[in-house]
């Protein structure tokens, strides 16, 4: 059985064709990376996956079932978590409450919610700074507590929207062992939209490359590198000739 | 039994929140027997019934963050449901509104189902124009007295079952009764799933959706609850008052004075929608009684009531006990 499955997803926003007959699969416990310039259609994509927005056509599968045109919530039941790359703030939630209430959505009891947020947030490093509100804190942690909220919802296959975005060097790496981490030790399949080169091709065992709304190419991340469509769409045409 | 310790666990305020909500009891429990005038007692029913009508309207309005401006519709379903069952086939209050409060619930479910689907302003709107509609239909529904109202029965002596009482005292100690039903209840709800994934739902809705979180159906029971509530006050009114208008039970005046104060006081927070009352019900009642009397002043309460509203909306939008907040953080 394919783990999830993608079978030309179309979608179009008033004549501009966002996603464009795009199909992929993914395997249990890998870890994809989505790359493609900017207005490729990557995070149009990820939400016609999630039920953000509903295909025009096309399919999604997961574990078999078809959950095409399902509403984020009921993806995310099914067991498909998913992280933002902007994290609206505008109330006071502490760290410890959001991830409080993503364990909510397993559980009734709050005392049980409130363990599993706990341990989660020890998982991430972040016991420090549950009492905070998201907003009093740099960044990377902002980041990190959106992915400790994801994952308190104990999603099995994980989608990261530009988690590395804004960090630098340091704490990209930190987000890279903590991929890897999460890949090995919770057994989460990663998808993830990434900007930053050098850190989806360490991450990534296999990379899907979209331009202009349609897949340009995919494969192993040593393959990608040298793919002529795939630098034609970052560099231009120039560069690609004389490659 | 959970329930009930989770209702009266007040544990996570600070100490000074604590010592105040007892004191604040004593002085209410205290009031009737300080020696007060008929007036301040009047006022101070007022206070404690807008409280629970606040108090109702956070659930979907603070917790939720949903602009709802239409909860007069249910204190009219209250209030008449009340009535018309204690004038046409002498039902006690204490059966006629529970079946209020069922047929709120049942009405709000009806009107929240397709409310939801719309948002920000224009749910506000949404819900202004379903009250306005209702409260047509009553004033041009002859069977329910149009615009003329429902006089209820007075009973020559006391009654418990029809709460009728001679003296205010009694009327102060039942909605003081409903008052605390609702602060224990409303104690349990801020620390409740239904709670957390409101507050969620109000910081991003979106994120709350890809958390799990049917945010539709978690906004239409909130507004339930909210309706409840505020149907409990509606019944109240209408023994209180003894009679029922459409204009008095279903104004918007009314629906945006519940949400004005609960907003002043503090959205989402548990204490604010009382702070909001005890600021806004006296000055309401005590400008309109001195300045109103004047020629000429006849609207200047409305408008120092505004500016106030603007004053706070513009320095902290999370109300008067936002302020509070803000300097605690600031002192810590």
């Amino acid at each position: 059985m394919i783990y999830l499955e993608v079978i030309n997803i179309v979608k179009e926003f008033g004549g501009l064709v966002a996603n464009n007959n795009v199909s992929f699969q993914i395997e249990q416990g890998e870890i994809i990376g989505l790359i493609g310039p900017n207005g490729a259609g990557k995070t149009t994509l990820f939400n016609c996956i999630v039920g953000f927005h509903k295909p025009d056509s096309g399919k999604v599968t997961f574990k078999g079932k078809d959950i095409t045109g399902f509403k984020p919530f009921e993806t995310n039941r099914e067991g498909i978590g998913r992280t933002f790359q902007i994290m609206k703030v505008t109330t006071g939630m502490t760290v410890l409450e959001n991830v409080m209430v993503g364990a909510f959505c397993r559980t009734d009891k709050r005392n049980i919610a409130r363990a599993e947020a706990s341990e989660i947030l020890s998982f991430l490093g972040l016991e420090g700074v549950k009492e905070y509100h998201i907003n009093e804190l740099p960044i990377a942690i902002q980041r990190k507590a959106g992915l400790a909220r994801a994952l308190a919802t104990k999603p099995e296959l994980l989608m990261l929207d530009e988690v590395a975005s804004g960090l630098n060097h340091k704490e990209t790496e930190e987000v890279v062992e903590l991929l890897r981490r999460l890949n090995t030790e919770k057994k989460i399949t990663l998808f993830l939209i990434e900007h930053i080169m050098e850190m989806v091709m360490s991450v990534s065992q296999r990379l899907i490359v979209l331009d202009g709304g349609e897949k340009i190419a995919e494969g192993l991340p040593g393959e990608i590198v040298k793919n002529e469509n795939v630098i034609k769409a970052y560099l231009g045409e120039k560069y690609a000739k004389s490659h | 039994m959970e329930t009930i310790k989770d209702a009266l666990d007040f544990r996570d305020f600070s100490k000074a929140e604590r010592i105040g909500l007892i004191l604040f009891t004593i002085f209410l429990l205290a009031f009737p027997w300080i020696g007060t005038g008929s007036f301040v007692k009047a006022v101070m029913i007022q206070f404690l019934l807008f409280s629970l009508f606040g108090m109702g309207w956070n659930t979907i309005g603070g917790y939720g963050g949903q602009v709802e401006l239409g909860k007069a519709q249910y204190v009219g379903i209250g209030a008449y449901t009340v009535s018309l069952m204690m004038v046409w086939w002498k039902i006690p209050f204490w059966v006629s509104m529970p079946i209020g409060v069922l047929i709120a619930i049942g009405y709000s479910f009806i009107i929240g189902y397709p409310l939801f689907r719309l948002k920000g302003h224009y749910f506000a709107i949404a819900t202004i124009c379903t009250s306005l509609v209702l409260q047509d239909i009553f004033i041009n529904w002859k069977l329910v007295g149009a615009a003329k109202g429902i006089e209820l029965p007075i009973h020559e002596h006391p009654d418990f079952l029809y709460m009728q009482f001679k003296s205010d005292t009694y009327y102060y100690y039942f909605i003081m009764v409903f008052f605390y039903v609702a602060l224990f209840y409303m104690n349990r709800f801020r620390k409740s799933k239904l709670g957390y994934q409101l507050r969620m739902i109000k910081d991003d809705e979106e994120a709350a959706e890809s958390l799990g979180i049917d945010a539709r159906w978690c906004k239409i029971k909130a507004y339930t609850i909210a309706s409840a509530f505020v149907a409990v006050g509606g019944g109240f009114m209408a023994v209180y008052n003894l009679y029922i208008d459409p204009y008095s039970v279903m104004d918007l005046d009314l629906s945006i004075k519940i949400a004005l104060m609960a907003m002043l006081g503090g959205a989402a927070s548990l204490w604010g929608p009382i702070i909001g009352a005890a600021f806004l019900v006296p000055l309401d009642r005590f400008l309109g009684s001195w300045l109103g009397g004047y020629k000429g002043l006849i609207g200047v309460d409305f408008m120092i009531y505004a500016m106030l509203i603007m004053a706070v909306s513009a320095y902290q939008p999370r109300g008067i006990w936002g302020i509070i907040e803000q300097f605690r953080r600031k002192g810590k």
